[in-house]
């Protein structure tokens, strides 16, 4: 029964101390009000114990024990705000703080957020935003952007001793964006960006140039390579070819060879054979030709010489014969001429006494011929001038007289149209044929009527005009009869 | 805390708040620093003696 109270009373023990003890953790501050504590912590004053990292008895119903974290907060800040160089940026932000370790900051902190832990953030938020508009505001982009040190500077210089009566500490102020409406990060990277942009093309250009180089280089060696093998090689075909040319040609030319002593020694034999056949052919032909030829030589100089002889012979003779031919004619000449000459001389004087009695005769003869002529003249003179005279008196009958002189004539010249006629056939019988004549006649007296009138003409000199024409009236009228 | 050596870690100069590392309570925190002599500027990385405590985070420092 002791054994079960004595346990009782163990339990008991333990339970009361479990509802006592109470026990800070790392990242607690427990915070005692209600006695009065001489302990460590706050004496006087608020009258509060602060307890962290270990345990402490609390009186249930006396004591009040309440926890305060001393975990980190972190709150986000946005705010639009001016730089140092009066460009507008809209920034975001993010703070961490925590409550301060010592028991001063967690005395003021306890005091102030103690029922507002939520709300901490909100409250720290609203302090801050100002803050970092001030810190902001006396900075430059470029600083923001690149200087922590002054970032941080700034901060604990700006909000340090604000933050020290909240019983906060800042541990870290990040600025996470900048946002820049006015394009300044941008034009400050601008000249930065071209120069890297620049030095990056001309780093590859320069990197192509030098890779084309070494290319076209590789290149050229590689074209040289090839070139000096293939001269090479070609070398070497050539070496070869020869080589195979040459061994290809040895057995042909050897051939060659032995067929060109073949014909040397054809040819001596031919060449003997030829010189054997001209001694053949000397024996055979040439020197019958040649005796030959010596025989009908020989004949015939003796056959010239004997007619020369003949020739000169009879050539003598016939000097000879002419000679004495000569002689004679010439003695029978000079008797011949002696003979004409002296005849001659004779008939020259037979001649010359002729004619000098015939130029006389003729000149007697002449003289009296001339003496005949004008006395004869002179009557035809004397007669022509009676029938002028007559002429002139009655014209008409000299012309009749001529025409009747002359009638025979005419009538021949009119039967001459029919000479050129073999055959005439006459249609009226003999009637016919006095007819044809009459026309005949007719025509050649119309002849006559022109006749007439070409004697009429030559009259009219010595006789008057109007006689002239009476007496063609006349003739007329004369001439129908005759027609 | 006063007597206790710290490190510099946020630069100490006139016009400026600088910060100092401090090994207290069984850890390090960091506390608002100032030159104990006026003027005085102390490089970050400086090991400094805390001359003066203000309660809860200033500390006057000068270079050790």
């Amino acid at each position: 029964m002791t054994a079960v109270i004595a346990v009782g009373g163990v339990l008991i023990l333990v339970a009361v101390f479990k509802a006592m003890w109470r026990v800070a953790e790392p990242n607690q501050a427990l915070l005692i009000s209600g006695a009065k504590h001489r302990a460590d912590g706050v004496e006087e004053g608020m009258g509060f114990r602060i307890v962290t990292g270990r345990g402490t008895f609390v009186i249930p119903g006396v004591q009040a024990v309440r926890k305060l974290s001393l975990d980190l907060n972190e709150a986000d800040l946005a705010v639009d705000c001016v730089t140092a160089q009066g460009i507008p940026v809209h920034v975001k932000g993010v703070v961490i703080f925590k409550v301060g370790d010592d028991r001063v900051s967690i005395a003021n902190a306890a005091r102030r957020f103690l029922d507002q832990q939520q709300h901490m953030n909100t409250r720290v938020d609203n302090i801050l935003a100002g803050h970092l508009r001030s810190i902001v505001g006396s900075l430059t982009v470029e600083e923001m952007i690149r200087d922590r040190e002054r970032l941080t500077e700034q901060t604990r210089a700006t909000s340090g001793h604000e933050m020290e009566k909240l019983g906060l500490t800042i541990d870290s102020l990040q600025i996470q964006e900048i946002d820049d409406p006015t394009g300044y990060i941008k034009a400050l990277a601008a000249p930065h960006t071209a120069a890297v942009q620049r030095d990056a093309r001309i780093a590859q250009a320069e990197a192509e140039r030098v890779a084309t180089e070494a290319e076209a280089e590789a290149n050229a060696r590689k074209a040289e390579a090839i070139r000096n093998a293939n001269i090479q090689q070609a070398g070497y075909q050539a070496e070869v070819d020869n080589a195979q040319a040459r061994s290809k040609m040895a057995g042909p030319l050897a051939e060659a060879n032995a067929r060109q002593e073949v014909v040397v020694q054809e040819t001596k034999v031919a060449e003997l054979e030829a010189y054997k056949r001209e001694q053949q052919l000397q024996v055979d032909v040439r020197k019958p030709a040649d005796a030959e030829a010596y025989k009908t030589v020989t004949i015939a100089q003796a056959q010239r010489e004997s007619k020369v002889h003949e020739a000169e012979a009879a050539a003598k003779e016939t000097e000879l014969r002419a000679v004495a031919d000569a002689m004679r004619v010439k003695a029978a000449a000079e008797a011949e001429a002696a003979a004409t000459r002296a005849r001659g001389l004779a008939q020259a004087e037979a001649t010359r006494a002729t004619g000098e009695a015939e130029a006389a005769a003729a000149q007697a003869r002449g003289l009296a011929e001339a003496e005949a002529a004008r006395a004869l003249g002179l009557a035809e003179a004397e007669s022509i001038k009676a029938r002028a005279a007559a002429l002139a008196e009655n014209q008409e009958a000299v012309i009749a007289q001529q025409l009747a002189e002359n009638w025979p004539a005419i009538v021949k010249a009119g039967a001459e149209a029919f000479a050129g006629v073999d055959h005439m056939v006459v249609l009226n019988g003999a009637e016919g044929v006095n007819d044809m004549l009459a026309k005949a006649l007719t025509m050649g007296g119309t002849g006559l009527g022109l006749a007439r009138n070409l004697l009429a003409s030559m009259k009219q000199d010595g006789t008057a005009v109007e006689a002239g024409a009476e007496a063609t009236d006349n003739h007329r009228a004369h001439q129908v009869p005759i027609g | 805390m006063v007597g206790l050596q710290g490190r510099v870690t946020g630069r100490i100069a006139p016009g400026l708040v600088g910060e100092v590392m401090v090994r207290v309570r069984g850890g390090a925190e960091a506390f608002m620093a100032y030159a104990a002599d006026p003027g005085e500027e102390i490089a970050v990385g400086t090991i400094v003696v805390v001359m003066d405590y203000h309660a809860p985070r200033t500390v006057y420092v000068s270079a050790f």
